[in-house]
């Protein structure tokens, strides 16, 4: 590393120096991005959680109790956000669909080429249609290759809860990607 | 036979899971425009939230010297500089203002070299519980180029000897609190991290 730790700038930061921020920022966004865009499954939903979330960091950042382990607490923070605005979302019910057909059309495969070219974008499709825990479990085991130890530090749900969730995502994902992937 | 079934079904979990996290993997990048809209609101929030601290009781400040020195035969120094030096007393005339506010002259030292310049950094903050340098010279490695207390009360010194050529380096207060030099030249780094530059140059010339 070429530049301050994290606790260093956090340091300057709460020193009146606050364009030590950006240093955070740059550092630690696209690390949450990945996760904020697969949970929301939308680049413009993700942004804002992400400002969100970055603003609630800068504003508790005296509460960054081990400031070497910024990037684990904002990691919650975005968490968090996700959650909060995906419950948001759900009581809309405006993003996700809700009915069988509706999902099974979305996630019905095409032709084999359109499998090559488009398999993300069947999962992606598919992942939206979980419920936002089991999508949450999912994406921070399998996508973001957690522990579930380190899962339940960072949702504060018990290990077996997680184990479940994931357990369950996986079963639908099977169900609705049967065609898209015989396994 | 039922773990074996069990076994089979958690195994045939995994693989399916990685089949389908393997796309789901793929790096995902905030907007070129994010850093900026954030800032943004830190600025607009964060005069009230992190005031500056009173320059009167922050009362740091540094200055360094470029010293030249002879050349010693025979002797290598352990960062592969290829000459050694032989130096001069360094003077420092320290006062502290009627404010509090420490104010530090050098006064100019003298010793030549073929090969590197000894480069005095002084750096002076009279809360200060430890005060580091780290640069490119010692590959920003903390810990390994400690100030000292020297003189006045809150001064803090080192030599540090330098080939000729641009260095850049910065301070650590206190452990935690990253300092560039506010009357050198800055640059930054890919996380817009500033840090200071000096220009050693070559021997008979003198260039900060």
């Amino acid at each position: 590393m070429t530049g301050p730790s994290d606790a260093e700038l956090i340091a300057a930061v709460l020193g009146g120096d606050i364009e030590s921020f950006a240093g955070l920022v740059r550092r630690h966004q696209d690390a949450c991005a990945r996760f904020a865009v697969r949970m929301l499954g939308s680049r413009v939903d993700a942004d804002d959680v992400l400002q969100s979330a970055f603003m609630r960091a800068f504003r508790a950042l005296r509460g960054c109790k081990d400031p070497e382990h910024f990037g684990g607490w904002l990691y919650q923070i975005v968490v968090n956000e996700c959650r909060t605005y995906a419950s948001r979302q759900r009581r809309r019910e405006q993003r996700f669909p809700t009915s069988s057909a509706a999902i099974e059309g979305a996630v019905a495969p095409g032709s084999d080429e359109d499998v090559d070219v488009d398999v993300g974008g069947h999962i992606g499709r598919a992942l939206s249609t979980l419920p936002s825990e089991q999508r949450e479990a999912f994406l921070l085991k399998h996508v973001e290759e957690m522990s579930y130890e380190e899962m339940a530090e960072l949702t504060g749900v018990s290990v077996s809860a997680l184990k479940m969730r994931v357990k369950r995502a996986c079963d639908t994902m099977r169900g609705l990607l049967d065609g898209v992937y015989h396994g | 036979m039922g773990e074996n079934f069990e076994a089979q079904n958690r195994a045939d979990d995994d693989a399916f899971a990685e089949r389908i996290a393997a796309p789901l993997r793929v790096p995902e990048h905030a907007h070129r425009s994010f850093e900026k809209r954030v800032m943004d609101r830190v600025r607009a929030e964060g005069a009230a939230l992190y005031p500056a601290r009173d320059s009167a009781t922050q009362s740091w400040w540094r200055t360094k010297r470029v010293i030249r020195l002879s050349p010693l035969a025979g002797l290598a120094l352990a960062a592969g500089i290829t000459g050694i030096v032989a130096f001069s007393s360094i003077a420092i005339e320290s006062r502290i203002g009627a404010r509090g506010q420490p104010v530090v002259s050098a006064a100019q030292p003298v010793a030549a070299s073929d090969t590197v310049q000894l480069v005095r950094f002084v750096f002076v903050d009279a809360r200060a519980s430890s005060v580091e340098l780290v640069g490119d010279f010692n590959e920003w490695t903390r810990g390994s180029t400690a100030l000292r207390l020297s003189g006045a009360p809150g001064v803090w010194a080192a030599s540090v000897p330098l080939s000729p050529g641009k260095h850049e380096y910065a301070f650590i207060v206190n452990g935690t609190r990253w300092v560039a030099d506010p009357l050198a030249v800055k640059t930054s780094d890919d996380f817009g991290t500033e840090s200071s530059v000096i220009r050693v140059s070559t021997p008979g010339k003198t260039e900060t």
